[in-house]
C-alpha cells in the first residue's frame, strides 16, 4: 500500500529531514510514525501525498510511483489519501456542512449525492446533526478535530494520514480521537498517525515507525 | 453541474468581497466609459462627415461681363471633366431670387437690392469618388486657374477641419483602447490576487483533497471575466442613457442646421466587441494573477 525505498530528503540549508528510510505499510494497517519534534514525521507524510519530493529513493502508494508522478496527476494520488492536521485547518467562515461538502464539490460529486455523503461522514466521526449549520469556531477542540477527520474521510480514501492529530487536545480528547481513528481503520481505511506522544503509542499497541533525526531506528 | 458550481463560486466570491469588486468594476466601467465616448464621437463624426461629403459642391463665381455664349461653352467643358456629374448655371437674377427667398422674413431690408451686386455662378456637383477633402481641394485649385472664374468656394475648410477631428478621434480611440485594456488587466489581476489571498486556505485544502488545477483556478478566471463584462456593460448602459438624453435635446437643432443628420448609438457589432474586450481583458487579468499562485 505504502512503500519507501531508501528515501532521502534534505531541506535548503543542509537540514537533513529524512535519510535512508525504507519501510512498508500494508493495506488495512494502523501504524504510528513516532519521534520527537524535528524527527522527520511531517516530512514523511508530506512525501506520501507529494507535497514534497524526495532527493533520492522511491515511494510507492497504492502501486503508484509517487516520485515519478507527473504534476498533472498529483490530484489522482491525493484523492486516495486523506490528510488530518494538528491545527485542523478548517474554514471558519464556512459552516460545518460546507467544510465537508467543499471536498465533494471539488471532486465533482453529483449535487444530490453530496448531502447524503456529508451526513454519513459526520455520523462516522460522531458529530451531531445540530452542528451542521454552525461555524467550526463554535465547536470544541475535539469536535473540530472530528470535523477535520470527517472532511478527510468523506470521499472514502483508502489511506488516512494524521499529523499530530491529538497535539492540540486535552488528554481525554486524545483518546477519543485515537479511538475514532481506530474505528476508521476498522472500517477498512489504512491509517498512519504521526505523533510524539509515546504514552498514546504504548496504549494502542500498534506497529510503530520510530524516527530520530530523519532515520528509522529499531 | 460543474459549470453551475463554477458560476456559483465566482458569484459567491464577487459577493463575499463585494466592496473590492465594486471598486474594480467601477474603475473598469470608468475606463470603458471614456473609451466608448470617444468611439461614439468618432462614429457620429464619421457619419456626419459622410452626410456632409454627399452634400458638398463647388461653386465657381464668374467674373462680371462674360457673355452667355462663353458661359455655356465653359459649362459644357466642365460637364465633360472627370469627377463632375452636373453643372448648373445660376445667373445674377437667379442668385438674387434665391437670396430673396432665403431671407423672405426680412422683406424691408431687401428692398432696393439690384441683381447687379450678385455674381453669376456655376454650381458643380461631384461624383461620389471625388467627394474626399483632398480631391475636392485639388479640383478647386484646378478650377481656380480658369480665367473666367473670379472665386471658387467649396466649404473645404469645414470639410478639412472635420476630417482632421475625425483623424484625431480615430487615433485617440486606439490609444485610449490600449490604455483601457492595460487598466482592466491590471485592475482585475489585483482584485483576483486579493481574492486568491483571502481564499488561500480554501485553495490549499482543495488541492490537498485532489481537486484539479483547472477546478481550483477556473472560478478565478471566471471572476476576472465577469468583472470585465460588468464593467463594460455598466459603462455602455450609462453611455446609452446619456446619449439618449443628449440626442433628445440636441437632435432638433442638428436637423435645423444640417438637414437630415441624426445621431446614432454604437452598432450591435461594436457593443458586442466592447463586451468581448471586457471579458477577454478580465480573463487575462485573472490568468496573470493566477500564474503567481503557488502550488501547495
Amino acid at each position: 500500500m505504502v512503500q519507501f525505498f531508501q528515501v532521502y530528503k534534505t531541506y535548503p540549508g543542509s537540514i537533513e529531514a529524512l535519510a535512508d528510510v525504507t519501510f512498508k505499510i500494508e493495506k488495512g494497517e494502523f501504524i504510528f510514525v513516532t519521534g520527537p519534534s524535528g524527527a522527520g514525521k511531517t516530512t514523511l507524510l508530506k512525501l506520501i501525498i507529494r507535497a514534497e519530493k524526495p532527493d533520492r529513493g522511491e515511494i510507492l502508494v497504492n502501486g503508484r510511483n509517487v516520485v515519478r508522478l507527473k504534476n498533472s496527476h498529483i490530484h489522482l494520488l491525493r484523492r486516495e489519501v486523506g490528510f488530518v492536521f494538528q491545527d485542523f485547518k478548517l474554514l471558519n467562515h464556512k459552516t460545518v456542512y460546507d467544510n465537508i461538502s467543499l471536498v465533494l464539490e471539488a471532486l465533482g460529486y453529483k449535487m444530490k449525492e453530496i448531502p447524503k455523503r456529508v451526513r454519513q461522514a459526520l455520523r462516522i466521526v460522531g458529530l451531531e446533526e445540530r452542528v451542521v449549520k454552525q461555524s467550526p469556531l463554535k465547536l470544541s477542540g475535539g469536535e473540530q478535530q472530528r470535523l477535520a477527520i470527517a472532511r478527510a474521510l468523506v470521499n472514502a480514501p483508502s489511506i488516512l494520514l494524521a499529523d499530530e492529530p491529538t497535539g492540540n487536545l486535552d488528554p481525554g480528547l486524545k483518546v477519543e480521537i485515537l479511538d475514532l481513528l481506530e474505528k476508521v481503520n476498522y472500517l477498512g481505511t489504512t491509517v498512519v498517525v504521526a505523533t510524539h506522544d509515546t504514552n498514546l503509542v504504548a496504549k494502542y499497541k500498534k506497529r510503530a515507525l520510530p524516527l530520530y533525526r530523519g532515520r528509522l531506528v529499531a | 453541474m460543474i459549470t453551475s458550481y463554477f458560476i456559483r463560486r465566482a458569484l459567491g466570491d464577487l459577493k463575499e468581497n463585494g466592496l473590492t469588486h465594486l471598486l474594480s468594476i467601477g474603475t473598469i466601467a470608468t475606463a470603458f466609459f471614456l473609451f466608448c465616448s470617444f468611439l461614439l464621437l468618432s462614429v457620429n463624426f464619421d457619419s456626419f462627415l459622410e452626410t456632409w461629403e454627399k452634400k458638398v459642391q463647388i461653386i465657381l463665381y464668374l467674373k462680371d461681363g462674360l457673355d452667355e455664349k462663353r458661359i455655356v461653352q465653359l459649362k459644357k467643358k466642365l460637364e465633360h471633366d472627370e469627377g463632375i456629374i452636373e453643372v448648373r448655371f445660376i445667373s445674377k437674377k437667379d442668385a438674387m431670387d434665391f437670396f430673396r427667398r432665403d431671407l423672405a422674413g426680412y422683406g424691408g431690408v431687401l428692398e432696393g437690392l439690384k441683381e447687379d451686386i450678385f455674381p453669376a455662378s456655376l454650381e458643380i456637383k461631384l461624383s461620389e469618388t471625388f467627394r474626399t477633402p483632398e480631391r475636392i481641394r485639388n479640383l478647386a485649385a484646378q478650377l481656380n486657374t480658369i480665367k473666367e472664374v473670379e472665386e471658387v468656394q467649396y466649404g473645404g475648410v469645414w470639410l478639412e477641419r472635420l476630417s482632421l477631428i475625425l483623424y484625431i478621434l480615430s487615433w485617440a480611440k486606439w490609444v485610449l483602447g490600449g490604455i483601457l485594456v492595460l487598466i482592466i488587466i491590471s485592475v482585475t489581476a489585483n482584485t483576483v490576487r486579493l481574492t486568491l489571498y483571502n481564499k488561500r486556505e480554501e485553495i490549499a485544502i482543495m488541492r490537498l483533497v485532489g481537486a484539479t488545477e483547472t477546478f481550483v483556478k477556473f472560478p478565478f478566471y471566471l471572476e476576472g471575466g465577469l468583472q470585465g463584462l460588468l464593467g463594460a456593460g455598466s459603462s455602455l448602459l450609462l453611455l446609452f442613457f446619456l446619449f439618449y438624453l443628449f440626442s433628445f435635446k440636441v437632435s432638433p437643432y442638428l436637423n435645423l442646421y444640417f438637414g437630415q443628420l441624426h445621431l446614432s448609438f454604437l452598432s450591435f457589432t461594436i457593443i458586442m466587441s466592447i463586451l468581448g474586450v471586457g471579458v477577454m481583458s478580465g480573463l487575462l487579468g485573472g490568468l496573470l494573477s493566477l500564474r503567481k499562485a503557488e502550488r501547495v
